[in-house]
């Protein structure tokens, strides 16, 4: 890294130079310095220097249709205009940092000519907080929440049911994910990005190929492991590796999976809410991890290894969804029709390194992504992946009760 | 030791003996006060009251707060033995903390009153400035200093101290170092100011009554600075009870805090009422802690002062 001067870089050049420095993601980081709220205005502003555009819910959203022409003066660098179908010139995206091909926000923008204000959240817990503010999504047209809400933004109508008819390239979805658990027949989500949950770790210190969850509960790595700091999947891993269902509401079975997280919370060195930087920092040697994370791993350092265990892991995946009080409910479809094709996808994929669901996109997708078994499952694999399920209240309420009383 | 009113406190008295600051006065204090108090209600008293009245609903079968049979039950579930440890923990790092802040900020307030001359304000602005950098971003900053490949374990390792790295990130002794580092200068002002406040002629009185340079110290300037030893106590102390960024961040699988569990409650449980049950146990036992704290100051100085 040169050294180079400071005022004569943007903020975000500086941001990224140090990040560099101190080995984080800069998805990583954003993440993380929002999560605490302490530092919102930082946020905003890294926010507004990464896209230029003010927060939707701030700065009122344009209530009345916009005529499409105002807005397509980027029209002209496609050469057949393509027809708009939309009387609406903007889309708000709330969305993941780094979440998407780097240009498919510019390409959405050039084949339409809709004016994109892409958010940014740091964590879950502020996402969905945000869109359930107003009951409605916060002002937002398009988001990106994990499937398990499903059942329940559906329940509080939260979110709005799909015209299929807008969006053509659902052609493109494989048939396992034509109808998912969560939505049934995607009426109100299309499934984005899919992933498992296993554990990855750091070849130097772990010579063994491990393949059991067990390796977290091996007291030979005592002081050197991570479990996720993420309830569910903490209750999961255990639950895998007692033969157990991670969706299981038997209280019995949540004792003894407790019991199972107890005996291994001493082994542990920390609940990571960094597997990425927790791993190449070399504080770990062995976390549970995330399919994607583990391949942001690989960046750093390349021999990183991931397995999903052979007992069963969890397979999570995300959803594009129309909010209830979308401004501009057309252009959302037409952006989820876009990320559905075949290039779109594929370039999203390529960049992050999760699978989507999208059959038509395989043939484009990296050959590193596409032939790793740990990213791209073979289906007796895939057999073994459990969906997370949306939890009851009262259900929910069994899981936080030992959850904290671990945690104490 | 006697303490005898300060010459600033003459005209106050006075005012007050022939009838008040008038009405003009009191009116233009109100309109200056008036921000103030809309900014308390609207950013701290309206949500604490929110969250007062969360705290006696529950959620209902599809998630949300409801308020139908309103109750204490959420009180009564947040006394719970397991969450004993995480609680002992949370006083352990503020105490730890609270008494390192003393210890190293009253010599360097000291000094700076002292010894800091013409740069006195100059020094002030350097105890100040951490704050000119988010928090967070300074917490990070501990973080790559205190990692396993971090500067702390590169220098042990490259001068052949140590064969490989320490974990120090992750461990009680970073959480304390990081809240002892992030509260050090709220307890550093309000001590410079009642050190610098004090009276020289005082210390000089007593050492000309054949007191010794500690005796002075122990008998004249400390007791005469308890104010901002209390207050610097406080402004250390109860942040820290609350601080769950430091722990979360630095801390590990073992040092999780009240903070930390109200916050998994909030987030990984979405169980509003009982985790704002939990945050208002909290509180109530922090202002438990500062009165007791204010009285004994009371009874410390100024109870002292009126026995004579």
């Amino acid at each position: 890294m040169s050294e180079r001067d400071l005022p004569g870089m943007s903020f975000n050049e500086a941001l990224e130079e140090n990040l560099a420095l101190a080995r984080w993601s800069r998805r990583e980081f954003l993440g993380r310095v929002a999560a605490f709220g302490a530092a919102t205005a930082l946020t905003q502003l890294l926010v507004a220097c990464g896209q230029g555009g003010a927060s939707p819910s701030a700065a009122a959203p344009t209530a009345g249709p916009t005529p499409a022409g105002t807005t397509t003066a980027e029209a002209t660098a496609t050469p057949e205009p393509t027809p708009v179908p939309t009387p609406e010139g903007e889309l708000f995206v709330y969305n993941w940092d780094g979440y998407i091909g780097e240009d498919t926000v510019a390409n959405f923008q050039d084949k339409y000519g809709i004016k994109v204000k892409y958010d940014l959240f740091p964590d879950e817990a502020t996402q969905i907080g945000k869109l359930q503010s107003d009951g409605k999504g916060g002002g937002y047209d398009v988001s990106y929440p994990a499937s398990t809400w499903m059942p329940s933004f559906i329940q509080d109508g939260l979110v709005r049911q799909l015209d299929h008819s807008l969006i053509p390239n659902l052609k493109n979805l494989s048939a396992t994910w034509q109808n998912p658990g969560y939505d049934p027949g995607n009426a109100y989500s299309v499934p984005n990005y899919w992933w498992t949950t296993g554990f990855a770790w750091d070849p130097k210190h772990i010579s063994k190929d491990l393949t059991s969850w067990d390796a977290l509960w091996d007291s030979a790595y005592s002081g050197h492991m991570a479990m996720l700091d993420d309830m569910r999947e903490c209750f999961g891993a255990a639950a895998f590796r007692l033969g157990l269902s991670p969706n299981t509401t038997d209280l019995a079975e949540l004792d003894q999976i407790v019991q199972l997280l107890e005996q291994q919370k001493p082994l542990l060195r920390l609940y990571t809410q960094d597997d990425i930087g927790d791993l190449t920092s070399g504080s770990l040697w062995l976390t549970h991890a995330w399919s994607g994370d583990w391949v942001q791993m690989t960046y750093d350092k390349p021999k990183t290894k991931y397995a999903i265990p052979s007992e069963g892991a969890v397979r999570g995946n995300d959803v594009m969804v129309v909010l209830a009080g979308a401004p501009h409910p057309i252009a959302a479809h037409l952006w989820i029709d876009f990320n559905l094709d075949a290039d779109v996808s594929a370039a999203n994929t390529n960049y992050i390194g999760y699978m989507g669901p999208n059959d038509a996109a395989l043939p484009k997708i990296d050959d590193y992504i596409k032939n790793d078994p740990k990213l791209n499952p073979p289906p007796e694999v895939l057999a073994q992946l459990v969906e997370l399920k949306y939890l009851a209240p009262a259900d929910l309420d069994q899981y936080t009760n030992r959850w904290t009383a671990l945690r104490a | 030791v006697t303490a005898t009113a300060t010459p600033a406190d003459q005209p106050r008295t006075a005012l007050r003996e022939t009838g008040g600051p008038r009405l003009s006065d009191r009116l233009s204090a109100g309109v200056l006060i008036l921000p103030g108090v809309v900014w308390l209600i609207a950013l701290f008293l309206l949500p604490l009251g929110i969250m007062a009245v969360i705290s006696l609903g529950a959620n209902d079968p599809n998630g949300h707060v409801t308020l139908a049979n309103p109750s204490l039950g959420n009180y009564a579930e947040a006394f719970r033995a397991e969450y004993f440890p995480a609680f002992v923990r949370s006083l352990y790092y503020a105490g730890a903390a609270t008494i390192l802040s003393l210890g190293i900020g009253y010599p360097v307030a000291y000094w700076i009153s002292r010894h800091g001359g013409r740069r006195k304000i100059l020094l002030l602005i350097l105890v100040m400035l951490p704050f000119w950098t988010s928090w967070l971003i300074r917490t990070y900053a501990w973080m790559i200093i205190l990692r396993d490949n971090g500067i702390v374990n590169g220098l042990l390792t490259s001068t052949g101290l140590i064969d490989s790295p320490i974990p120090i990130l992750n461990t009680d002794f970073a959480v304390i170092l990081g809240m002892t580092y992030g509260f050090l200068p709220y307890a550093i002002l309000p001590l410079f100011v009642s050190i610098d406040r004090l009276d020289e002629s005082l210390v000089q009185a007593g050492r000309d009554l054949y007191a010794s340079g500690r005796g002075a110290f122990l008998h004249v300037t400390l007791p005469l600075t308890m104010p901002g030893v209390v207050a610097a106590a406080l402004l250390t102390f109860i942040p820290a009870l609350g601080d769950f960024v430091t722990p979360d961040l630095l801390g590990g699988a073992q040092t999780t805090t009240i903070a930390k569990l109200v916050q998994v409650i909030f987030t990984s449980g979405h169980d509003w009422p009982y985790g704002s049950a939990l945050g208002f146990l909290l509180m109530a036992v922090t202002i438990l802690g500062t009165l007791l704290a204010l009285r004994t100051l009371r009874q410390e100085v100024i109870g002292g002062s009126a026995a004579r």
